[in-house]
C-alpha cells in the first residue's frame, strides 16, 4: 500500500500538469497513423532532460499509457491502426463505425482501456515480485512455441475463408524474412534497395491499412450523396459503462491475456489484442457475431493493448532488463538521471518509482476521461467530406512512414504494400492476418535458431523443444487452437455459402 | 541576350565560388541528423542521444542532432544504408561501432568498409565483460575454462549477434583458451543476451560493461573477466582482466563508440565537426550524465581514430583469418 | 454474380500462385543454407496454399471476394494516379512539402462535389488545403523535428 502514501505527489500543480499534457499529447500522437508509442517515447526523451526525474517519469508513462489507447481512435474511425496494438480494434470498431456506432464504439474501447489498464498496473503494483519470475520463464523454446500460437491465429482471425486467411499470414511471414537475417547476417530477397533493410512494421501497418481505405474514398467518385466518410450516432456514456460491464467474459479475457502476454518479453504489445480477440472470439456464445461490428470485439482488444502496459515494464523496474521497445526507451529515461532500476530501486529512490507507476493509474482515468470527451467528438471527425479525408490520410501516410527512420525508402514500401493489398482485398484477403505474419515472423525465426543452437550444444533439439510443462502446455494451447479452428471450418462450411460470403464482405468494407 | 546568361553564370559561379572559399562558413543552418544503427533504447541509441545533447548550445554546432535509429542484423541495416544511400551533405551523421562493422565488412555480404566512412570523434569505449547468473557455480573464468575442456562445444554463452564486439570477444577467449565453445548471437541485442544470462537459458555470456554494471548492482549477475587491457578502475575495480587471468587476450573486442560522416563529405564540414565535436563531448553536463548512466567515456580526436581504426582493421583480419 | 470476378479471381490468384511458386524456388536455390531455413518452410506452404487458391479459383468455388467493378476502377484511377505520381516522384523530387500540397489539392479538387465553375468553392480548397499543411508543417517539422527532402521550397 506504500504506493497511496506517494499518490499525492502527482496532484502537484507541475506534476499533474505533466500528466495532462503527456495524456493529451500521447492521445493525438498515438490516433496518428505511423507515431507508434515506442516513437512517442522516444521523441519525449529530449524534453525530459531538462526536467526532475519524477517529473520526467510521469510525462513519459503518461504519454506511454495514452499512446496505446489513442491508436484506437484512428483504428475505429479509420479502420487505421495507430500502432501494432490496435489492430484487434479495426475488426469489429471500424465496422461499428460503418454502421453509425462510432461514438459507442469509442466510448467502450476508453471504458475497456481504462479497466484493462487500471489492472495491468495493479499488478504491477502489487505482483511485481512473482511476475518478474514468469517474465523470466520464457526461454526461446517457449517463445517460439508462443509465436507458433500466434501463427494458429492467423487462420480464424479472417473468419470468411480460413485458406485465404492462411495465405495472407504467410505473405506476411515470408514480407518479415526480406532484408539481413537477423542472427546470420546473409541477405535474403532483396530485389529492391528499398527494402534492403527489410520491411519495418510501421511503413508496412500503415500502407496495409490506410491505402486501401485511401483508394476505396476514391472509388466512391466526385458524388455528392455519400459525401461523409461515416455518420455517427450519439450515444449516451451511461449506456457504454453498463455494455462494458455486461460482457464480462470479453472484458475479463482481454484483461488476462494482455497481462499474461504483456510480461512476456519481446513479444508483448504488438500481439496482445490480437490474441485476446481470438480468444474471446472462442469462449464467446455469440461468436458467430465477430467481424461484424460485435461490441466484445472492441472490449476485449482494447482491455488487452492497455492491460499490458503495466506488466510489461516488470522486467524493467525488477531485473533492469527493457522488455519492449518503449520501456527500452524508458530505460534510457532513468539512466540519464543516474537511476538503475533493480529490485532495490524501490528502496532507493521510492518517490521516483511511485510517483511513476502513480502517474499511470492516474493517467489510465485521465486518459478515459478525456478519451470519453474525443468519443464526443468524433460526430464532427466523421462529418469531414471523404475527398478531404482521402487526401488528409494520403499525407499522414506519408509522412508518418517517412518520419519512422528518415527514409524514402520506407515510403516506398507502404505506397507498394498499400496498394496491393487494396487489390488482395477486393479478392477476399485481408490485412490483419498478414500484419501479424510480420510480426510473428521474426520471433518465431530468431527463437527457433537459437533454441536450436542451445539444445545442439546442450540436450538436443527434440528434448530442448518438447520437455518441460511450460513448453506442453503452449504446444497444447497450439493444438486446442488448431483444432478449434479446423472444427468451425467443418461445422461453418454447411451454411458459408457464396452470398453470404459476400454479404458479410460489403458490410465490411 | 547570350551577355545576360553568360552574366549570370559568372555570378552563380562567382557565388558558389565563395560558398567553398569561406569552408562553409554558416554550417550548419539547420538541425543535423545522426544515424544510429541500434533500436531505441539501446546502449548505442542511449550514449548517442547523451553526448548530442549539447549539440545546441552555441559553443557547440549552434543546432540540436537528432538521433534516427535504423536497426536490423546487428547494425548491417543502417552501415549498409549510411555507406550507399545517406547523403554526403554534413547533415548526415552517423554513429560507427567499433570493432562491429570493420569485423563485419571483413566477414562480408555488406557494402561498407572502413574506406566508406570519416571518422569526426570517439566518444565512449566500452569493454565486453563474461557474466553469469548471480546463483551460477562458476567464480572465475577458470571454472568457465574448465567446465569447457570437460564439455567441448557445449558451454552455452549469449552475446549480441554475429561479428560484434561481443563474438569477437568469444572467439579471442576460445582461442587462447583453447576451447570449443557454443556462442548463442542474440536476436535482440545486448538486453536480449542479458536477459537469457539471468532467465538461465544459458550458462554464461558476454556483454557490455556498462549493461553488465547495472546488472550486478541488481544483483542478478557475477561478472568473472574484462576483455580489456587494464582494469576499469571507474566501474569494476575488483573485476580481473582476462589476461591477469591467464588467457593472452587483448582489448580488440572493446567497444568504441564515435561519429562519423560517410565518403564524400565535404572537408570543410569535417573539419569543422572534428574541431567542435570532441569539445562537445567534454562538456560538463554530457560528463555527468554519462557518468550516472554507467558509460565509460573515451574521448579521442579524429586523427588519433583514423589510427585506431586502421590498428584494429590489421587485428580483425589476423583474427578473422582462422575462420 | 457474372463471370467477370470469376476471370478476375483466377488472374489474382494466378499471379499469386505465380509469386509463391518463384519465391519457394529462389528460397531452396540461395545460399547460404542455413539462413534460407525458415523462409524454405514459409515459401513451400506459401506455395502449396497460392496453388490451391488458383486451383479453386479456377473451378470458380471462389466464396468470398467481389473483385473490382468497371465503375469503382473508372473512378479510382485519377486518384490512384495522383497518388502514385506523388508518392513515388514528387515527394522527393519537389520536397515533402510542396508536393503534399499539391497532391491535397490535386485530389480535392477531383474528388469534392463542390461545382467546379464556382468560385467560392476553389477558395474553400486552398483554405483547406492550406489548414492542412500548416498542421502538417506544425506537428512534423517544429515538433517532432523530422527532416524531410526540402528541394525547390521548404
Amino acid at each position: 500500500m506504500e504506493f497511496l502514501f506517494y499518490l499525492g505527489d502527482v496532484f502537484t500543480p507541475i506534476n499533474f500538469g505533466l500528466l495532462l499534457l503527456g495524456t493529451v499529447g500521447g492521445l493525438i500522437l498515438g490516433a496518428t497513423p505511423g507515431l507508434s508509442p515506442t516513437m512517442a517515447v522516444a521523441l519525449l526523451i529530449p524534453f525530459t532532460f531538462k526536467l526532475e526525474p519524477q517529473q520526467g517519469l510521469i510525462l513519459l508513462g503518461a504519454a506511454y499509457t495514452s499512446t496505446v489507447a489513442g491508436g484506437a481512435v484512428s483504428a475505429i474511425l479509420l479502420k487505421i491502426p495507430g500502432a501494432p496494438a490496435n489492430i484487434a480494434t479495426t475488426l469489429d470498431g471500424h465496422t461499428m463505425a460503418t454502421k453509425g456506432e462510432g461514438a459507442k464504439a469509442l466510448q467502450l474501447s476508453f471504458l475497456a482501456s481504462a479497466v484493462g489498464g487500471l489492472f495491468g498496473v495493479f499488478l504491477l503494483i502489487f505482483l511485481t515480485p512473482v511476475l518478474a519470475g514468469w517474465a523470466l520463464a520464457f526461454g526461446p523454446s517457449h517463445l517460439f512455441w508462443l509465436a507458433i500460437l500466434g501463427v494458429t491465429v492467423i487462420g480464424t482471425l479472417d473468419s470468411s475463408s480460413v485458406v485465404k486467411g492462411l495465405l495472407s499470414g504467410c505473405i506476411g511471414l515470408w514480407l518479415a524474412t526480406i532484408g539481413f537475417d537477423d542472427i546470420m547476417g546473409a541477405q535474403r530477397f532483396i530485389f529492391h534497395p528499398s527494402v534492403s533493410g527489410g520491411i519495418n512494421v510501421i511503413p508496412a501497418l500503415i500502407g496495409l491499412f490506410a491505402i486501401p481505405q485511401v483508394i476505396t474514398m476514391f472509388t466512391k467518385g466526385r458524388s455528392s450523396e455519400d459525401a461523409e466518410v461515416i455518420s455517427v450516432e450519439r450515444h449516451p456514456i451511461r449506456l457504454a459503462f453498463i455494455e462494458v460491464f455486461r460482457r464480462k467474459t470479453a472484458l475479463a479475457i482481454g484483461t488476462l491475456t494482455g497481462s499474461i502476454i504483456g510480461l512476456i518479453p519481446g513479444v508483448g504489445g504488438q500481439i496482445a489484442g490480437l490474441v485476446a480477440y481470438d480468444q474471446s472470439k472462442k469462449f464467446s456464445r455469440e461468436s458467430e457475431k465477430f467481424g461484424t461490428g460485435h461490441s466484445e470485439g472492441v472490449i476485449a482488444a482494447e482491455s488487452a493493448n492497455n492491460a499490458m502496459v503495466g506488466p510489461s515494464l516488470v522486467p524493467l523496474l525488477t531485473l533492469s532488463i527493457p522488455g519492449s521497445p518503449t520501456a527500452a526507451v524508458l530505460l534510457g529515461g532513468l539512466l540519464i538521471h543516474g537511476i538503475f532500476p533493480g529490485p532495490d530501486l524501490f528502496m532507493n529512490y521510492p518517490q521516483v518509482a511511485w510517483t511513476f507507476i502513480n502517474s499511470m493509474l492516474i493517467g489510465q482515468i485521465l486518459m478515459c476521461v478525456l478519451g470519453l470527451y474525443i468519443a464526443g467528438l468524433a460526430a464532427s471527425v466523421a462529418r469531414v467530406p471523404h475527398a478531404v479525408m482521402a487526401a488528409t490520410v494520403l499525407g499522414l501516410a506519408v509522412f508518418g512512414s517517412y518520419s519512422v527512420q528518415n527514409s524514402m525508402g520506407d515510403v516506398y514500401v507502404m505506397a507498394t504494400l498499400g496498394i496491393a493489398m487494396y487489390f488482395l482485398e477486393r479478392f477476399g484477403f485481408s490485412a490483419a492476418p498478414l500484419v501479424l505474419g510480420l510480426i510473428l515472423g521474426p520471433i518465431a525465426e530468431a527463437n527457433f535458431i537459437q533454441g536450436s543452437m542451445i539444445a545442439n550444444a546442450t540436450v538436443g533439439t527434440g528434448a530442448y523443444f518438447f520437455t518441460g510443462w511450460l513448453n506442453w502446455l503452449l504446444i497444447l494451447i497450439v493444438l486446442a487452437s488448431v483444432s478449434y479452428s479446423v472444427w468451425m471450418e467443418i461445422t461453418a462450411r454447411r451454411y458459408t455459402t457464396k452470398d453470404d460470403a459476400v454479404a458479410k464482405e460489403e458490410a465490411l468494407s | 541576350m547570350k551577355h545576360l546568361i553568360a552574366g549570370a553564370a559568372l555570378a552563380m559561379a562567382a557565388m558558389t565560388g565563395s560558398a567553398f572559399a569561406d569552408g562553409h562558413a554558416d554550417y550548419p543552418d539547420r538541425p543535423v541528423m545522426m544515424m544510429v544503427s541500434y533500436g531505441a533504447g539501446g546502449a548505442t541509441d542511449f550514449q548517442a542521444r547523451i553526448v548530442t545533447m549539447t549539440a545546441g548550445n552555441e559553443d557547440a554546432l549552434g543546432m540540436p542532432i537528432a538521433i534516427v535509429n535504423r536497426p536490423g542484423a546487428g547494425g548491417r541495416v543502417g552501415w549498409n544504408w549510411f555507406a550507399s544511400e545517406a547523403e554526403a551533405d554534413g547533415y548526415t551523421l552517423g554513429a560507427y561501432n567499433i570493432p562491429h562493422f570493420i569485423a563485419q565488412s571483413i566477414e562480408g555480404g555488406v557494402s561498407y568498409s572502413a574506406d566508406s566512412f570519416e571518422p569526426i570523434a570517439n566518444w565512449g569505449a566500452d569493454p565486453a565483460v563474461f557474466v553469469v547468473g548471480a546463483d551460477s557455480a562458476f567464480n572465475s573464468m577458470e571454472d568457465v575454462v574448465a567446465y569447457a575442456k570437460e564439455n567441448p562445444g557445449g558451454l552455452t554463452f549469449s552475446g549480441a549477434g554475429l561479428f560484434v564486439g561481443h563474438h569477437i570477444a568469444a572467439l579471442q577467449l576460445e582461442k587462447a583458451a583453447g576451447v570449443k565453445l557454443a556462442y548463442i548471437p542474440n536476436n535482440a541485442g545486448g538486453a536480449g543476451a542479458m536477459r537469457a544470462v539471468i532467465a538461465g537459458d544459458v550458462l554464461g555470456g558476454v556483454n557490455n560493461l556498462s549493461d553488465a554494471f547495472r546488472a550486478q548492482q541488481a544483483g542478478n549477475v557475477k561478472i568473472l573477466g574484462v576483455f580489456d587491457l587494464e582494469r576499469n578502475a571507474e566501474f569494476l575495480p575488483d573485476v580481473p582482466t582476462m589476461q591477469e587471468q591467464g588467457f593472452d587476450i587483448d582489448n580488440a573486442s572493446v567497444n568504441f563508440r564515435g561519429v562519423m560522416v560517410p565518403k564524400g563529405t565535404p572537408q570543410g564540414i569535417i573539419d569543422k565537426l572534428a574541431e567542435t565535436v570532441p569539445a562537445m563531448f567534454e562538456n560538463q553536463r554530457v560528463q555527468s550524465r554519462m557518468a550516472a548512466g554507467g558509460s565509460p567515456m573515451a574521448i579521442m580526436t579524429r586523427d588519433e581514430v583514423l589510427e585506431m581504426w586502421a590498428a584494429r582493421q590489421k587485428t580483425l583480419e589476423e583474427l578473422l583469418a582462422g575462420l | 454474380m457474372t463471370d467477370l470476378p470469376r476471370t478476375q479471381h483466377i488472374a489474382a490468384s494466378g499471379l499469386i500462385a505465380a509469386i509463391g511458386i518463384s519465391i519457394a524456388y529462389i528460397s531452396f536455390t540461395q545460399e547460404p543454407a542455413d539462413a534460407f531455413i525458415f523462409p524454405r518452410l514459409i515459401a513451400s506452404v506459401f506455395a502449396v496454399l497460392a496453388v490451391w487458391t488458383f486451383v479453386k479459383a479456377v473451378l470458380g468455388r471462389t466464396k468470398v471476394g467481389n473483385g473490382i467493378s468497371g465503375v469503382a476502377l473508372r473512378r479510382m484511377l485519377p486518384g490512384l494516379g495522383v497518388a502514385i505520381v506523388y508518392i513515388y516522384w514528387a515527394a522527393k523530387a519537389l520536397g515533402f512539402y510542396t508536393a503534399t500540397g499539391a497532391a491535397f489539392f490535386v485530389l480535392l479538387s477531383l474528388y469534392d462535389p463542390a461545382p467546379h465553375s464556382d468560385i467560392k468553392s476553389w477558395l474553400k480548397r486552398i483554405l483547406i488545403t492550406a489548414g492542412f499543411m500548416a498542421v502538417m508543417y506544425g506537428l512534423f517539422a517544429q515538433l517532432l523535428n523530422v527532416f524531410t527532402p526540402r528541394e525547390i521550397f521548404f
